[in-house]
């Protein structure tokens, strides 16, 4: 009766020690994943400025003709992307992003605009901007300007683009356009901007944080 | 006599043969998934998207691909270089032995210049892919609306 009685007993303490062995890696290892976890929640997609930056004078007409410049931005978040309606790759797919994050953004309670400026002020009239924006989302706003004043917004951030000529009596040319996202926050400054390949729901989601962090 | 009036006639009926199965085996290439992105209504250049496929066992290329509906076209290559998006022409389209390439949105592209009339949704256009081996393919394709912003055409059912 002993003899199985201990062997039962060491059974159950090696079983013990087994489980206790176990339990401890897996809590290493869920340890591990916990701790791993807030870094790569906290990583945003997007690049954002630790001190956001201000926007330096420029002057530039929204497709109802009315003035786009540094107060336009005021009052409201704006995602700027820049790009030209004669664009028939990278242009739709990226307002079609637009058009995802703006969807996916409805319950935010903010003022969020979607504005699209071209780099190809001399084919892009606000009339044309404002057919070509509002096919991807009524709401979309067009902008172009002069050439200074399409210079004044892109150099301070960095944007560049080229006129690259077809072949030649074609009349027909090609931009080469910086693709990101820029962000403005409601105080008109440039808060961050998100780089190719764009993601509505990563985007989504970086805004969300960001509007978290800033309240 | 008989035997050697017998004989042009086989030849001709070889030839012949020969013909009709080089005729019937058609182009090594096929087109799949083709469409065009709608745009708005004054938009003068367009894109196609679709997969190419090489079914013969030897490499070819595309070398062009018109369209009696539009004024021009070029196949591009999209690629976004220091964060700079450009449109490159490709001015053959190699494809392996049972090999393919995929035009899709923000890679490769058929870009469509001019269009001679109005395109709208649900529309279909006629495009002519050519290869260097001299043959061609016809596939009709349809004008979708793009509705996702992985940028793939809602298809109409
Ligand atoms: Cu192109």
């Amino acid at each position: 009766m002993s003899t199985p009685r201990t062997y039962s007993t060491a059974r159950l303490i090696l079983k013990g020690v087994i489980i206790a062995v176990l339990a401890t890696a897996a809590g290493i290892w869920s340890a591990r994943l916990v701790l791993q976890r807030p870094a790569v929640e906290d990583e945003l997609s997007a690049t954002r400025f630790p001190v956001a930056r201000d926007v330096q004078p420029f002057e530039l007409v929204d497709h109802n003709n009315a003035v786009f410049d540094n107060a336009a931005l005021q009052q409201r978040w704006s995602f700027v992307f820049f790009g030209y309606t004669y664009c028939p790759d990278v242009c739709p797919t990226t307002l079609s992003v637009l058009n995802s994050i703006a969807q996916r953004l409805q319950d935010v309670d903010e003022d969020i605009r979607f504005v699209m400026v071209t780099v190809d002020p001399q084919r892009d009239t606000p009339e044309r901007l404002a057919e070509f924006v509002t096919y991807f989302n009524g709401d979309f706003l067009g902008v172009t300007g002069s050439d200074e004043g399409l210079q004044q917004l892109t150099r301070q951030l960095g944007i560049l683009y080229q006129r690259v000529e077809q072949e030649p009596g074609s009349g027909n040319y090609l931009m080469d356009h910086t693709a990101a996202v820029f962000l403005f926050d409601p105080d008109g400054r440039y808060h961050a901007v998100f780089s190719p390949p764009l993601s509505a729901e990563k985007i989504a989601i970086d805004f969300r944080k960001m509007l978290q962090d800033t309240q | 006599m008989n035997s050697n009036n017998r004989q042009p006639a086989a030849l001709l009926s070889l030839i012949l043969l020969t013909f009709l199965a080089t005729a019937m085996a058609g182009p090594a290439v096929v087109v799949e998934g083709q469409w065009i992105r709608e745009a708005p209504p004054t938009s003068t250049v367009l894109a196609a998207y679709m997969v190419l496929k090489n079914t013969s066992d030897t490499p070819l290329a595309i070398t062009r691909i018109d369209s009696p509906d539009f004024g021009n076209s070029q196949i591009h290559r999209t690629v976004v270089e220091d964060g700079i998006a450009k449109m490159l022409p490709v001015e053959k389209l190699q494809l392996s032995a049972r090999g393919s390439e995929t035009l899709e949105p923000g890679g490769l592209h058929l870009m469509l210049f001019d269009p001679l009339r109005a395109l709208r949704d649900g529309d279909t256009v006629i495009l002519v892919v050519h290869d260097d081996t001299g043959d061609s393919v016809t596939v009709q394709t349809p004008v979708l609306r793009n509705t996702e912003e992985t940028g793939h055409a809602h298809h109409h059912h």
